[in-house]
Formats: structure tokens, C-alpha cells, sequence
């Protein structure tokens, strides 16, 4: 395998957009020429890396890893090495962001063309698409780790693109603060991982940290009663929960939506927000290191079905139409958390692959409605856009009932199943099972509200709506097609998807369609999707919308609860904030009243000594370090004087420099 | 015998060729007024070379080591083939106007004299390679006829490169009078046993003088300002990369392979007459010295040109601790810093093409006029400074941590070369200040506005200086790149000499 081309996929785009960088803010057909053309060209080699995943085959069961391993930097005796993995998740992985990440361009250069700063725009693309494809091929946790805190400085700066609005500004710090409390735990878990495991490769022929035998010893080292495999898992999952925006580190999430529309559907929908998704897939023989129910799998099911449910409803009381989608993708990653914490990473990177295509449909489709209406965001100012925008009506239906899990044709469903199913026959608690369901209602539910609101009904706004170029409708027909396409590995009759994930061969059975348990789990999660469209459409679709919402007449108190975000914002305010300005206070007070106390008598002796110091300082000190510097220019004068451009001096000078250094042998040999 | 010979020098016998193939094409009316024509040519011979280098490794020696092919000196060929080259396209873009064919050629022979020697482990060699490398140097100097500096300097660069073969010849003739060989093995083997010498000692110490010229270290330096502000700048340039490689490779295998045994000691407390401590005195001095004077220069390439003497010194350091990883680091730092200062040179020559100057006024302003020329000197500056994460950073880092280290394992709980490292360090700090100062007047000062003498492209030269900035900067962010098959060489250089070829009948 030739891992030349393989590295070439995250530097291409890395190197166009260093190129980009260098360009004048008027080159604009010329760096998204740069930028678009080295992604694609990155799509490709990303497409011919899966191929190579899928027909790789040593002749022996299992799952095949193909890396290359190289030296990066040697401290002692110690050697830290780099490396590139090919192997069935992050094929996937790879052919996914690439291609979505090449639509996402190409529909930036509808979306931006008015910017001023468009070539920066693309710049920061290619930044970002380099970086995250890295996070993907990358075979060590060091290279991972450094392509991801790349991607967080790319999606910082993609949220603050418009720096000029305070809300952008103050959004990408959020982000990046908020995410950075994860990577400390990341961090600390790297540092104990190479500590205990003594190498940061994941795979090496067997010395890798994701190999057997350094499994073995992390799951025999106790360290306070907990296996240290399950506190390194822990630390890392930290890591994972800031980036895919996990309660309680999902706050920066709905923030991020101040960024321009594409980088909502690039990053913070198809992209970066599932790296912690895969980061977890990833590493999963760590968590799995003393079994499939480890604490750690555990807190991360608990913690992936809470946010699942907690997000959805949420997602319900929002009115912009951004912020839903926003919601419902924190929603979604809960989901996908709970598929890999009770033992299915496959089930879980199945979903995360069909959410990329459709949720980053629905955002360009809900940023070619923005587009639309002339930069009006808030839903309630839409309304009956499906007679005026065809074509984005037809491909977000198609996203929305993806993402509501309609049955049978679209991609949402058979993963969301999957997730369902593999909940159910947890042995551990039913209790994520029936918080998923809740949540899978309430994603029916809310999708229905907002469709009601902006294709249904009559127009509320001010505006005049009208469809958006072909260059940006496209894209939205090509993932349209996707999340459609996206359903048939996915089916439990030819389940291709994950056991490709497992390295095996797949095959193709009606017998998955009545493996037990399964039909009924289709069945209810059927009727739960139809019972919240149903629902939805009872509430919101049969009657005009006004400014106030049906259920918030009807339930006031919870629904401005909801609204406001359940308040966790407001929260860390009160608390994680203010207890910082807290401390910063007491802080002061100590500073003011007690060490002010000390200080002034110090600062009394201060004077005293200061005032003889000053005189030594200035008579003594200031005199000699004048001086000093004035001498040392000086010395440079003379210094360069010795050649006085007379070469007699220059030959003198050669035979008195031999002679003194005869005269020192001379010296140090009597 | 003679294809032998033939196979071990066809390097050498490409470039020889082309030099000759320039010369006349230089002579022929067409193509004589055709720069790029003649360029090409030249290229193409070095290109030639560098490949056939590159494609026959091979570990032998012929004549009891006057002609070595190892992985060591295919290394250091390949170097300094590549540092002239880049000096041949700086010349296509500088002032050297009339007979540019004759200039490429002498570039050329000068190519075949630095790659002699450091192609060699011979007394003689060592001598005959040096000659040929200088000679085509001085007139590369002097080639401006019309200008009175150049001649100046040509002459001056001449007489004190006259002298001080002289001297070396000398030392050369007495370690040979004591110890009856030529070849550097040999020599090592017999110092084994004979220990120090008097008259050894006095012959190294000749010796040292004239390497000292060849690397401009104190108190040998003073042609180095002179030349580096007269000469073309694509001849300083040369001068300052590609014969800097070659003489301090050759310096390290003279000391190292030759005379490990005469090194004496030049720790505080422990000073022992040899080599060791003459070479940390001439160390020291070069860096006091070269960074003092640079304070008070005004023109870049004179401050190039102390500079380079201070750089000097730092590398003599790395040389102080004789054993095979010191001459590794000195290898790896030769290059990074051959490859910053002609990577400075070129920005040099454009702006004295653009504005008619090198003075510190001449820079001003301009990361306004040409931002991509101002983030190159930016870059090649700090390097030079050694400031992370560039590559003049790990260069300083891997010469001064060698030089420690190899110390500190010979003497237990003796201070050993500290007071070196102690002197180097604090006047790195001094040097910061005539780096910066470059940098300020190319970012900092206003631009001025006086019209640009030529505002041709030269794109070629800035190609060139571009490639040596990213070049800096990767082996910043990588080192290993470039250090491990260095190491690797010496290593095999020490563990695995090149087999003698026996000549048949």
C-alpha cells in the first residue's frame, strides 16, 4: 500500500490553503479553484483508500489494519513515533468527510460570494478539511491529538468569521473554551496512556496501544479500585464529550450556529462534532479492555442517552431555525454515544455516517432558505416556502424524514433501529433504551413543528422568498440522494456496514428482518415516528401560526423553561462563572486587606531600602549598565576596527594568532 | 584500473565536462548572449552529477584513502553540489553581467575542488582540494572588473588565502615529518602509540590556521567582511555555503578521524596541550569577536559576513566534543546554517537589484514592496538567531547538548567545556539584536519611496530563496529528516571504513 498518496489526503488541502493564505482578497475564483481542487483531489485518493480498506485481505479472519509507523522525534532514548492507519472505520470515515466536505465547499461559493473576505473563507476550509481528515488516518493519539486541536482552531475561527457581530466573536470563544475543557481530560488520559502502555501508536505488529498485550496490562493495574484502562478511557471520553458537545459540555453547540451557514453543515453537523464519536470508536479496545460492561462504556451509554433526551426537548421551544437543527444534532450524537457505550462502535459509526449526509443536507438546506429569505433566521417569520423554493422543499423534506427515522426508505431509520435494538439487549439497564424512544418521538415531533412553520401555511415575513442558485441546490439533490442510497448497507437483511466495521465478510439474509426482538423494536419505533409526526401535524399544521406557539398557551411555565435551554447556560453562570468571579474577588479581598496590610509595612522597609538603592542604583548601577552597553557597542566599533582594510594588519595579525597559539600549547605542555 | 578510477570520479568528470561545455558555449555567438541558455547548461552538468551520486552508493577507497566513496562524503557532495547550484541560478539574477559563461564555470571547478576534498582522507588530497576550491574563489571574487571594491577585495582574499596555505602546508609537512604518512587512518594509528608530540602539536597548530581561514574563525577572519561586501553576491554567497560545508566537513575528519588521539583537553580545570584546547580558544574568540563586530555594521552582507564568523565559532563548539556525534551535529549545522545564508544572499542580491544597495536603508520597508521576500529574510534571520521551532534552533541545540554531554561523561563532576557553552550562549543573546535589527528595517521602518532601479521578476532567484525558507523551516518542525542519515553515515563512516581497492596489474 502506498501511504505516499495516503498522507496526501489530509496535506493536500492542508497545502492549499496555506497557498490560499498567501493570496490578494481579490484572487477569489483562484483560491476556491486552489481549495476546491485539491479537495477533490483528496475525495478521490479518500474513495481509493476505502476501496483499498474493503478489498485488503491477508487471507486470515479479523480485522485488517494497514499502517506505516515513523519516527518524529527522539528525546534519550526515548522515540516518538507518527503514523497513517488504513483500515474499514477510518476508510469510512475518510470517504465520508472528504465527500461531504468537497459538497460543503462547492456550496460555499454560492453561499459566500458577496464576503468580502472569501479567500480567507477558503483558507480556513482547507484548514479545517486538512485537519480533520488527519484526526481520521492518523495511528497515533499524539497525531490525532494534534489534528484535533487543529480542527478546534479551524472551527474557532470559521464560528468567529464574522468577528465583527459580538455574538460570533463571543460564540467562537466559546467554543474553543468550552472544547478545551474537554482536551485537558484528553490530554491527562494521553499522558497516562503512554505512561502506562509506553507508545502512542495504536497499532505497531502487536506494541501498539490498541494491541493485546498493552490492553492486558492496562486492565490488570488497579488504580483506586478502577481498571486504569477504564480511567484512561474516561480522560479520553472528557475529550470526545467536549467536541461532539455532550451534556454537560454541549452548551457550545447551538452557540456555534453563528458562523456561516456551510460551516454549520461542515462542522458542526457532518464533521467535527462526530470526531468525538470516532474518537471513541477508535480507541474502543481501551474501553472495552475488561469487557463489554465496563464502567467506562457505562458512563458513556448513560451519558449519550441523557444528552439523546435532554437535547430533543430542548429542540422543541427553539424558533430559530439554525439553533433546531443544532439541537437535534447534540440529540443525535447522545444517540450515536449510546450505541458505541453498550458495545456497538459499528451500530454507532453507521449513524454517524448517515446523520453526516443528512443533517448536513438539512443545514444547507436550511442555509438556502435563509439564503431565501434574505438573512431572517427565526422560523416564525417564515412559512408556506415550500411554493416558493421547490427544489429546497423537496431535498429537506427528504432530510427531515431521515432524520425523524421515517420507515423503510430513508437511512435514519435502519441506523436509529439499530441503535434502538442494540439498547434493548443491553444487559445492564433498560433505562437508555426508553430514553432513546422518548427522544426518538420527540425528533419526529419537533422536525414536524419546523416544517409546519417554514414550508407550511401562509408566507409571515417581509421579504420576497426566492429558490437559490444551482450551485448551491445541488449539493442538497446529491445528499438528498444520499440519505436515501445511505439505507441499503444499513438493513438488518444485509447488515454490510457493520460487519465490514468487523472484518467480515458481508451477507446478504431475510433471516435479520425476524432475528427475535428485532421486528418488535421496528415496529414500535414505527409507530413512535408516525405518532409524532401525527402529533405535530395535529398541533402545528392544521391551523395558521401566529407570533405565539400552540403549546406554549397551553403550557406556559415549561415551555419558556424549554426555550431558555433548561437555563444550563444560565447555570454555569451562577455557578462554574460566578464561582470563578468568586474566587477572583475573594482573591482581591485577600489581596486588599490582608497582604495590603503586609505590603505597605513592606513597602515602607521598600522605601527605605529603595531610596538607598536608588542612590547606589543611580551613581552605581545605572552608571555601569550604561556603560556596559555603551562599551559593548564600542567593543564592536574596535572589534571591527582590527580589520582596518589594510591587508599588512590582516597578515600580521594571522602570524601574531599562530604564535599565541603556540605559545598556549608551549604553556600547557611544560 | 582506469574504468575503476573512472567509476569512483564520474561525479567530479560530469561537472569537469560541463565547466568546459559552458566555456565554449560561451564562446559561441548565439548562444553567448543567451543567459538562460547557458544557465541550463550548468544545471543540467550539476543535475548530471547529483544523480549519478545519488543512484550508485558505494563504500570504497582507492591510492590508501586519497579518493574515498562512502555514504559520509556522498552525503556531503550531494550538499555541497546542491548549495552551488542554487549559487549558479543567484548568479543568473545578480549583477554579474558579462561573461556570465566563464562565471558558471569557475563556480563549477570550484564544485569539483570542494567535493574533491571532502571526498578524501589524505593529507595531500586535503591540501590539492583546498587549493582548487580557493583559487576559483578568488577570481569569483574580483569579478567585477569595473568595480574598485571587488578588486579590493579579490586581492586581499587572495593574499591572506596565500598566506595561510603556506601555513597549513607547513603543519601538513610536519605531522608528515613526524609521523611518515599522508593518509588519516594511518595517522590516527600511529598517534595511538606516539602520543603528543611537540612538533605534532606545532604542526596542528599551523595547520589550524589555515583551516581557520577557509571557515573565517578568529583570528583568521578579517578577509571575511571584505569579500563577503565586495565579491558578487552570488560569489559571497558560494563562498559562504558550499566551501563552508566542505571545510568544516574536512576540519572534523582531520581532528576527529585523524588525530582523536592529540586532542588533549580544554576542560576548565583539566587543560591538557592538544588540539581540543586551541580549537575552544579560537571558538571562543570567534564568537566574542564576530558577534561584537557585527553590532556596529551597516551593511547586511558585512553583517552576513561577522555573523558567519560568530557562526564559525559555534560550530568549532560542536567540533570540541570529538567524538562521532559532535561531527554529526557540526555536519547537521553546517548545512541548515549553508542553506539560511545563501537563502539571505539571495534576498540580498534581488535587493540590491531592486534598489541599488545593500545597506540596512536598502531593506526598509520592504515586506511592503514584496511581502514574500520580507517573511523569507524573516525567517532565515530567526534561524540564524536560533529561535524555535526553526531549524538554526535544533542546529545551536544539538551542537551545544553535544558538546556537554560528551564532556560531562569523560570528567565526572568537572565543569568541563560549561565555560564555552557559558560565553557561546550569552553572546547568541548579543547576536539577537543585529539579527533583529535586520528584521526591523525590512517590517518596521517606513518604505522609500525612491523608484525601483529594476523591476524585473527574478522569479528564478526567489523560486530558489522560497524553496531554502520552507526548507528551514521543515527541518525545524522534522530535524530527523536530515539528521538521521547524517548520523547514520558517520556512524558507518566509524564502524565500517571504505574498503581499499587494490589496483591490479
Amino acid at each position: 500500500m502506498d501511504f505516499l498518496l495516503i498522507a496526501l489526503i489530509p496535506l493536500l488541502p492542508l497545502v492549499a490553503a496555506g497557498l490560499t493564505a498567501l493570496l490578494k482578497r481579490e484572487q477569489k475564483a483562484l483560491s476556491a479553484t486552489l481549495v476546491i481542487g485539491a479537495q477533490t483531489v483528496a475525495c478521490v485518493l479518500s474513495l481509493w483508500a476505502l476501496l483499498l480498506a474493503m478489498c485488503a485481505d491477508n487471507g486470515e479472519p479479523g480485522l485488517i489494519h494497514e499502517f506505516v509507523n515513523f519516527p518524529w522525534l527522539t528525546f534519550g532514548h526515548e522515540t516518538l513515533k507518527l503514523g497513517l492507519l488504513v483500515d474499514p472505520l477510518s476508510g469510512v470515515m475518510g470517504a465520508m468527510v472528504a465527500f461531504v466536505a468537497l459538497l460543503i465547499f462547492i456550496y460555499s461559493h454560492g453561499y459566500m460570494k458577496e464576503d468580502r473576505n472569501y479567500t480567507r473563507f477558503y483558507t480556513f476550509l482547507g484548514l479545517f478539511s486538512g485537519a480533520m481528515l488527519g484526526v481520521v488516518y492518523s495511528n497515533s493519539l499524539l497525531l490525532t491529538f494534534v489534528c484535533w486541536e487543529l480542527v478546534g482552531l479551524a472551527s474557532y475561527l470559521l464560528i468567529g468569521f464574522w468577528f465583527f457581530k459580538p455574538s460570533a466573536a463571543a460564540a467562537a470563544k466559546k467554543a474553543f473554551l468550552t472544547t478545551r475543557v474537554g482536551d485537558m481530560g484528553l490530554m491527562i488520559g494521553m499522558f497516562w496512556l503512554y505512561k502506562a502502555a509506553g507508545t502512542l501508536l495504536f497499532y505497531d505488529n502487536g506494541a501498539g496501544c490498541l494491541e493485546q498485550a498493552a490492553l492486558a496490562t492496562m486492565a490488570k493495574t488497579l488504580v483506586g479500585g478502577l481498571a486504569l484502562s477504564n480511567i484512561i478511557a474516561l480522560l479520553i471520553f472528557c475529550g470526545a464529550a467536549g467536541k461532539s458537545g455532550q451534556f454537560p459540555l454541549h452548551v457550545w453547540l447551538p452557540d456555534a450556529m453563528e458562523g456561516p451557514t456551510p460551516v454549520s453543515a461542515l462542522i458542526h453537523a457532518a464533521t467535527m462534532v462526530a470526531a468525538g464519536v470516532y474518537l471513541v470508536a477508535r480507541v474502543f479496545p481501551i474501553f472495552a479492555a475488561t469487557g463489554t460492561h465496563s464502567i467506562s462504556l457505562i458512563v458513556v451509554a448513560s451519558v449519550g442517552a441523557f444528552t439523546a433526551l435532554f437535547a430533543a426537548l430542548i429542540a422543541v421551544a427553539q424558533n430559530d431555525i439554525k439553533r433546531i437543527l443544532a439541537y437535534s444534532t447534540v440529540s443525535q450524537l447522545g444517540f450515536m454515544m449510546l450505541a458505541a457505550g453498550v458495545g456497538h462502535p459499528g451500530v454507532a459509526m453507521l449513524h454517524l455516517i448517515a446523520h453526516a449526509f443528512f443533517k448536513a443536507l438539512l443545514f444547507m438546506g436550511a442555509g438556502s432558505v435563509i439564503h431565501g429569505v434574505h438573512d431572517e433566521q427565526d422560523i416564525r417569520e417564515m412559512g408556506g416556502l415550500r411554493r416558493f423554493m421547490p427544489v429546497t422543499f423537496v431535498t429537506y423534506s427528504i432530510g427531515m424524514l431521515a432524520l425523524a427515522g421515517f420507515p423503510v426508505l430513508f437511512s435514519g431509520f435502519w441506523s436509529k433501529d439499530a441503535i434502538l435494538h442494540a439498547a434493548h439487549l443491553w444487559p445492564v439497564s433498560q433505562l437508555p433504551f426508553y430514553m432513546a424512544t422518548a427522544a426518538a418521538f420527540l425528533t419526529a415531533f419537533y422536525m414536524t413543528r419546523q416544517m409546519a412553520y417554514v414550508f407550511f401555511g401562509q408566507y409571515r415575513g417581509h421579504a420576497h422568498p426566492h429558490e437559490s442558485p444551482a450551485v448551491m441546490t445541488l449539493p442538497l439533490v446529491i445528499l438528498a440522494a444520499a440519505a436515501i442510497l445511505m439505507s441499503l448497507p444499513a438493513t438488518p437483511a444485509w447488515p454490510a456496514f457493520e460487519e465490514f466495521l468487523k472484518g467480515e465478510a458481508a451477507h446478504f439474509s431475510l433471516e435479520g428482518l425476524t432475528e427475535p426482538g428485532f421486528l418488535q423494536i421496528a415496529l414500535t419505533s414505527t409507530a413512535i415516528v408516525f405518532l409524532g409526526i401525527g402529533l405535530g401535524w395535529l398541533i402545528y399544521g392544521r391551523k395558521p401560526l401566529g407570533a405565539v406557539d400552540p403549546i406554549q398557551t397551553a403550557a406556559a411555565p415549561a415551555f419558556r423553561a424549554l426555550a431558555n435551554r433548561l437555563y444550563i447556560d444560565e447555570i454555569y453562570d451562577a455557578t462554574v462563572i460566578r464561582a470563578l468571579h468568586g474566587f477572583g474577588s475573594l482573591a482581591a479581598w485577600i489581596d486588599r486587606q490582608i497582604l495590603a496590610g503586609i505590603v505597605s509595612a513592606v513597602a515602607a522597609l521598600s522605601f527605605f531600602v529603595s531610596a538607598v538603592s536608588n542612590g547606589i542604583d543611580r551613581f552605581v548601577i545605572n552608571f555601569g549598565f550604561d556603560n556596559s552597553c555603551n562599551a559593548l557597542r564600542e567593543y564592536g566599533g574596535a572589534a571591527a576596527s582590527c580589520e582596518g582594510g589594510r591587508v599588512q594588519g590582516y597578515l600580521r595579525l594571522i602570524a601574531l594568532g599562530t604564535v599565541i597559539l603556540l605559545a598556549v600549547i608551549g604553556w600547557l605542555l611544560v | 584500473m582506469n574504468t575503476l578510477l573512472f567509476n569512483l570520479l564520474t561525479p567530479e568528470l560530469i561537472l569537469a565536462d560541463a565547466a568546459l561545455v559552458v566555456l565554449i558555449a560561451g564562446l559561441i555567438p548565439f548562444t553567448s548572449s543567451h543567459r538562460g541558455m547557458i544557465l541550463s547548461l550548468t544545471l543540467l552538468g550539476g543535475l548530471l552529477s547529483g544523480a549519478w551520486i545519488l543512484t550508485h552508493p558505494a563504500n570504497y577507497s582507492l591510492f590508501g584513502g586519497m579518493v574515498v566513496l562512502d555514504p559520509l562524503t556522498q552525503l556531503a557532495k550531494v550538499a555541497v553540489l546542491a548549495l552551488s547550484l542554487i549559487a549558479c541560478v543567484f548568479a543568473y539574477g545578480s549583477t554579474v553581467k558579462e561573461h556570465f559563461a566563464e562565471y558558471l564555470a569557475l563556480i563549477l571547478f570550484s564544485t569539483i575542488g570542494m567535493m574533491l576534498l571532502v571526498g578524501t582522507e589524505d593529507l595531500l588530497m586535503i591540501f590539492i582540494g583546498l587549493e582548487l576550491t580557493s583559487i576559483p574563489l578568488y577570481l569569483l571574487t574580483g569579478y567585477l572588473k569595473k568595480s574598485s571594491t571587488s578588486a579590493e577585495a579579490a586581492l586581499k582574499y587572495f593574499m591572506v588565502g596565500g598566506v595561510s596555505a603556506a601555513f597549513l602546508l607547513f603543519g601538513l609537512s610536519l605531522i608528515y615529518g613526524v609521523t611518515g604518512v599522508t593518509s588519516l587512518r594511518e595517522l590516527a594509528a600511529i598517534t595511538r602509540t606516539t602520543g603528543t608530540d611537540p612538533l605534532l602539536l606545532a604542526g596542528i597548530v599551523m595547520a589550524l590556521a589555515g583551516f581557520g581561514f577557509k571557515v573565517a574563525a578568529v583570528p583568521f577572519h578579517l578577509w571575511a567582511p571584505d569579500v563577503y561586501e565586495g565579491a558578487p553576491t552570488s560569489s559571497a554567497a558560494l563562498i559562504a555555503s558550499g566551501s563552508k560545508v566542505a571545510g568544516f566537513l574536512i576540519l572534523a575528519k582531520f581532528l576527529t578521524f585523524g588525530l582523536a588521539k592529540t586532542s588533549g583537553s580544554a576542560a576548565w580545570d583539566l587543560m591538557q596541550a592538544g588540539w581540543l584546547p586551541l580549537l575552544a580558544l579560537i571558538a571562543a574568540a570567534s564568537v566574542v569577536i564576530g558577534n561584537l563586530a557585527a553590532l556596529s555594521q551597516r551593511n547586511v552582507k558585512r553583517i552576513l559576513a561577522y555573523s558567519a564568523i560568530a557562526q564559525s565559532g559555534y560550530m568549532l563548539l560542536g567540533l570540541t566534543a570529538a567524538n562521532a556525534n559532535g561531527v554529526a551535529s557540526v555536519l547537521f549545522y553546517v548545512i541548515v546554517y549553508a542553506a539560511t545564508t545563501l537563502g539571505a544572499f539571495g534576498v540580498v542580491a534581488i535587493v540590491e537589484q531592486r534598489r541599488g544597495g545593500s545597506d540596512l536603508d536598502h531593506f526598509d520597508g520592504l515586506h511592503r514592496t514584496s511581502p514574500g521576500l520580507a517573511l523569507c529574510m524573516g525567517i532565515f534571520m530567526i534561524s540564524l538567531a536560533g529561535i524555535p521551532p526553526l531549524a538554526g534552533f535544533f542546529g545551536k541545540f544539538y551542537l551545544f547538548s553535544g558538546a556537554l554531554g560528551s564532556v560531562a561523561s569523560v570528567h565526572d563532576g568537572s565543569f568541563g567545556l560549561l565555560w564555552l557553552l557559558i560565553v557561546a550562549i550569552v553572546f547568541n543573546a548579543v547576536s539577537l539584536y543585529y539579527y533583529v535589527i535586520v528584521l526591523k528595517h525590512v517590517f518596521v521602518a517606513p518604505a522609500d519611496d525612491a523608484p525601483a532601479h529594476d523591476r524585473a521578476c527574478h522569479c528564478g532567484v526567489s523560486a530558489f530563496v522560497g524553496l531554502l525558507a520552507l526548507a528551514v523551516v521543515a527541518l525545524g518542525l522534522y530535524p530527523n529528516a536530515l539528521l538521521n542519515p547524517i548520523q547514520n553515515a558517520i556512524r558507518s563512516a566509524v564502524a565500517n571504513p571504505a574498503k581499499a581497492l587494490v589496483a591490479q596489474p
